[in-house]
Parts: C-alpha cells; structure tokens; sequence
C-alpha cells in the first residue's frame, strides 16, 4: 500500500513531510524507496521536481523562512533495511545494519542528528489530518488506533487488492464482506497478518476488532498490513516454515539469536515437516522462540519468532500430527504425504503417465495406473493433469 | 552537570562516572555479567547478547544488552533475574552448539548454566563475535579485515578475499579470538562434539562464597575485562 501510495500520490507525502518539516525545524528530508519499485521511485522523483520548480521545496518556500528539500534514496533490497537505525545505516552509506537503541534515533539519527523516520502512509495522512482537523480524524478508529488504515488484501479469498478500512473493524467483515469469502469454497483456516514477520490468526479469532493493540495481543500485528488469507489447504508448519527461511535469508546476521536462533527454528520446523520430529521438540521451539523474541538486537529477529509462536499456538493440533502420526492433515510437506490412484476412478487414459516427471507412473493403456511410491517426488504435476479426479492424497 | 551517577545494580547502590556503560560499571564493581563479544576501550557490537539485563523502568523492565546501556541517574538494573539467566542460558547453549571447540565458548556455557545442549552440534570456526574486526579498524586502524555477507552468509573476511598489504600480521586478532583456544582435553572432532563442563565444580565452589568471582581464570587467555585489568 505504501508503494501505491508513492506511485499514485505522491504528493501526498511531500506534504506531509514539509508539514512535519515545518513542526520540528528540520531543513533535510529523505524518501527511502525500494529500488524493487521502479515506477514508485520514478514518481517520487518526479513529483520532488514538480514541487521544487513551482517553489514548494527549496529555500525560502513561498517567501516564508522554511527551507526543506527531500532526496530520494534507494535501497538495495533489504528487508532488514526496513528497520529504523538499519535505514539510517544505508542511507549514510553504510552497510544495512542495524545498531542497539539505548540511544534513540529520535535524539542520535541520520548523520548522528535528531531525526524523525515515519511510514508513508503516516506522512500522507498529514495533511489530511491538518486540512480537516484532529477531530475528523480521531472520528474513525477505535480507543488506541485512530482513523483508517490500508490493507493488501491477498490470498485464497475472492476479492484481493487493497481496501481501506476504519481500525478496530472485525477481520472477518474484511475478509468476508469486502474479500467476498473464499474463493474455491474450501473452509478459510486462517489469516497471516502484518507481512513475513508477523502472526496468523484462525478462524475462530475473526471477530477480533483489526487494531494495533488488539492484534499484538493475539500475537500477530498490523505491520505492513499484509493480510494473507489461507483456507483448509494451508498447512500452517509449512507456513512457519516458508517465513522463517525467508526471515533467516534476510537477518542481517549481527547478533546471535537472530543469526543462529532463526537458523535453529528452521532446523527443527525442517525435521517436523520431513517426518523427524519429536514430541519435546515442540518445547524447545517455543523456548527458543521466546529466547529469540526477548534478545535480539532489533524489530526483525524481535518479531521473527511470531510466525512460529503464533502457529504453535493456535495451531498446534497441525505440528502434533505431523510429530505423532507423521502425517501433513493439509496435504502438503512432501515427506509426510503419499499419492495414490483410485482405481475406480482412472480411466487409464495416460496423461499422468505422460506428465510425471519421474517417470514414477505405469499401466497400460485403458487400464487402471499405479504410482510408484519410492520414486514419486510429490510434486502435484499428475493431479493437476487427471481430468477424472482419480489421483488423491492417501 | 555532575560528573557521577548513583544507580542500583542487583540492589546494590552503585556510583559511577557518567558515560559508563552498566556493563563497564558492574565489572568494575564486582558483579559478573557474562559477555563474549565485548572488549575494554572498544566500541561495542551487541552482538552476542550475552550480557543482557533486565532494565527496571516506570515499573517496566526491559531486556537490554548492558554493554551499549550507558549509566543514568537513578536506574535500576538487574543482572541475576531468573528470566535473564534463562534468556542467557540459552544464547550460551546456541553459541555452544554452534561452535564447541572453543574453551572461551564452553566456559561460557558452564557459566551460565547450560547443562545439556538440545541442538545438533556444528562444529563451526567463528562465532562473529567481531572482537577481531574491532581491534584491527579501532585499535590498528587498519580495517584489513571485515565483516562480508548478509544472515548465514555473514563471515569474517579480508577486502575481496585477498590480504592486503596494510595487513602488518601482527596477530591482534588472533590473540583476541575466542576460539583459538581448544578445550582442555584437546579439539574435538566432529561427531565428537559435547558439552566439557569440567569447570563446573569450580564454578559451584567460588558461587557459594559471597563477593568472589571466578576471575575469569575459567577460559584463561580469554581475558575478561575484569582480568586484564
């Protein structure tokens, strides 16, 4: 949303910024954009142009004694660059790493000066909340989390994009009345808010009113405003699982737990879903997930044990099964699941034969076919190809 | 403004000059904190969080590493929590488990207590404790050595994997290493990897006599601030 934002407005948060500007005395402003988004660093460098030609930034704006410019800086892809100090880092010309807070970069920031570093969508709600007044803006929200706030909307639901709602309204109206229910009618399981290092969420804690505080509770958090929406097909290990490679892929590797506490949560969560799990590992994956949660240097190994910590919580049913039955109930780590064909079914017709990459399936024409359990991969291809329905998980 | 601060740590009111870090304070007041990554008149890299403590604020406390948490007017820190010293027992047993054949680093785990490691072992060479890396760009200004790579991938390295000539090899880095020193019945092979824990029993001894440290002759060439001083 923050991307649409700069490449749809951005002249929304230059506004607020040279407002913000004007409230603290700060004469040097940054827009610290993903290279990943070309056309967002286009626009904002576009529209930093624009408001300087008609006198909008510079010295002296509009004969006042406010003199503000904004530089647009871009990241070199990491996700840890996100992180304030770490951002700061990059912008000064460092390496992307995040330094200990004790001293706030509120005091020490950019250039060990005082600086104020907000998200987009805060600075495009500036001059908004100026125009109207605080009063139209507290209207909307709830007691901790005022106005409104702007969700990615994704995943198995009918409707995606973004949609902007008031805090504090129900997840299950978003993802229900305005993402329209789930897509192929299998039963919605559970949401994953907040982006990779945030929390899911079941079903059952979908009247939960959508606020800062409300979901830090559940264990999950607004974040981003990821909103990843998963049904009964989702195998909530393999989630855990595909946020802790990526969160391990973009620790910047600094500190220890973040470094190797990460390391080891996949490690565990990797014999689990390949069939080497062990009911104590379970205990030693929520301690080590605290332990990572409490010590790390910063925002991203502090909230990198949330994918984990909240699927072992609401889900734990799902890590026990895979434990104690070596059984996948969703269908998909690979280790844990086998794919037959029915025979009743198979109309021998060959095109799973013809698909299989390794060459696992026989038969005859016209006849019934056979997977050949120690060489199929599991890669899906066959089922995906069957127009009878006859291949299916045992 | 004054020169002095009066803070508590562990209950004990302590006064100490202003720009001090807790860490600095604690050591030189006898306390022990356990620390890995942190060397005397260096910056500090807060990496290996180690010597984490709870801070005690507005009836809050707040896990923080003491080691960058410089001293203020009436803080209260408290380093001997039975959070913190299992927050700090499992750091050691990851730091363990991913490096055993470091004398420094099994000390550090007997230390805090760990008794049993619940990971796979590693077998690794570097634990990027980043002592080398600080000696040679602030002690030498030399930076001939540095950190390279991002998350798994993050190493100790010369500039583009060659030595340079501003290397003088004058061994800094490797007097400051942890893990040169082997533990006390020599390497460990891997798939021989284990917990040492000889110098438990001296731990017990010094622990039950109030006011004494291990003075850090557990590990000896470690060189604890404490010791080196």
């Amino acid at each position: 949303m923050d991307r649409s934002i700069l490449e749809g407005n951005p002249h929304l948060v230059l506004e607020g910024m040279l407002i913000g500007a004007w409230a603290i005395g700060s004469e040097q402003g940054y827009i610290y954009v993903r290279n990943e988004y070309p056309l967002a660093v286009e626009h904002a460098r576009a529209a930093v142009e624009h408001a300087r030609e008609f006198g909008l930034l510079g010295d002296r704006i509009l004969g006042s004694d406010l003199c503000f410019d904004v530089e647009v800086a871009r990241g070199g892809g990491a996700f840890v660059c996100g992180e304030s100090t770490a951002l700061m880092a990059s912008l000064e010309g460092k390496v992307g790493e995040p330094r200990p807070k004790d001293v706030h970069t509120v005091e020490e920031g950019l250039w060990n000066k005082p600086t104020t570093l907000n998200n987009v969508e805060t600075w495009a709600n500036v001059p908004l909340i100026i125009r109207n007044g605080a009063k139209w803006f507290v209207g909307k929200g709830t007691k901790g989390s005022k106005g409104t706030k702007i969700f990615a909307l994704t995943g198995r639901v009918k409707n995606t994009g973004l949609v902007e709602v008031a805090m504090g309204t129900p997840l299950r109206t978003i993802i229900f009345d305005i993402g329209g229910g789930p897509s192929d009618g299998v039963p919605i399981k559970a949401v994953q808010t907040g982006g990779p290092s945030g929390g899911c969420l079941p079903v059952e804690k979908f009247d939960l009113p959508l606020d800062f505080d409300t979901l830090a509770e559940a264990g999950s958090m607004v974040g981003s405003g990821g909103m990843v929406v998963m049904d009964e097909r989702t195998c909530m290990v393999d989630v855990a699982k595909y946020f802790l490679a990526f969160l391990q892929d973009e620790s910047c590797g600094k500190c220890v737990p973040c470094r190797i506490g990460i390391d080891r949560m996949l490690e565990i969560i990797t014999d689990i879903t390949e069939g080497r799990g062990r009911p104590e590992q379970l205990d030693l994956l929520q301690e080590l997930a605290e332990t990572v949660r409490e010590t790390s240097l910063c925002a991203l190994g502090k909230t990198a044990p949330n994918p984990v910590l909240s699927t072992l919580h609401y889900f734990r049913q799902g890590y026990e099964a895979h434990i104690a039955q070596a059984r996948c109930p969703a269908g998909v780590c690979r280790a844990l699941i086998e794919y037959v064909i029915d025979e009743e079914q198979c109309k021998g017709c060959g095109s799973c034969l013809r698909a299989c990459p390794r060459n696992a399936i026989s038969g005859e024409k016209k006849q019934p076919h056979v997977i050949d359990p120690n060489t199929c991969e599991r890669c899906g291809i066959c089922v995906s190809e069957c127009q009878f329905g006859a291949i299916v998980l045992k | 403004m004054q020169p002095y601060v009066t803070l508590t740590i562990d209950g004990a009111t302590v006064r100490a000059s202003r720009a001090k870090s807790v860490l600095d304070v604690a050591i030189e007041y006898g306390i022990c904190i356990p620390h890995l990554c942190h060397l005397p008149q260096m910056s500090d890299l807060a990496a290996c969080r180690l010597c984490i403590v709870e801070h005690v604020r507005n009836g809050r406390s707040e896990v923080t590493t003491s080691c960058t948490l410089r001293v203020q007017d009436d803080m209260v820190i408290r380093t001997n929590t039975e959070k913190i010293r299992k927050l700090r027992r499992n750091i050691a047993e990851l730091l363990v488990a991913e490096a055993p054949n470091s004398r420094a680093i099994q000390d550090i785990a007997v230390r805090c207590g760990v008794k049993q490691v619940r990971y796979p072992f590693r077998n690794k060479n570097c634990v990027l404790c980043g002592r080398c890396v600080r000696v040679c760009t602030e002690m030498w200004s030399a930076r001939a050595i540095g950190f390279v790579g991002r998350g798994k991938d993050r190493h100790v390295d010369f500039p583009f994997g060659v030595r340079p000539d501003f290397c003088k090899q004058c061994g800094s880095c490797v007097q400051l290493c942890p893990m040169t020193i082997t533990p006390c019945d020599g390497p460990m092979n891997p798939g021989e990897e284990r917990l040492c824990g000889k110098c438990e029993a001296q731990l017990l001894v010094t622990e039950r006599m109030p006011d004494s440290c291990v003075w850090c002759q557990l590990g000896s060439g470690f060189s604890c601030a404490r010791y080196a001083s």
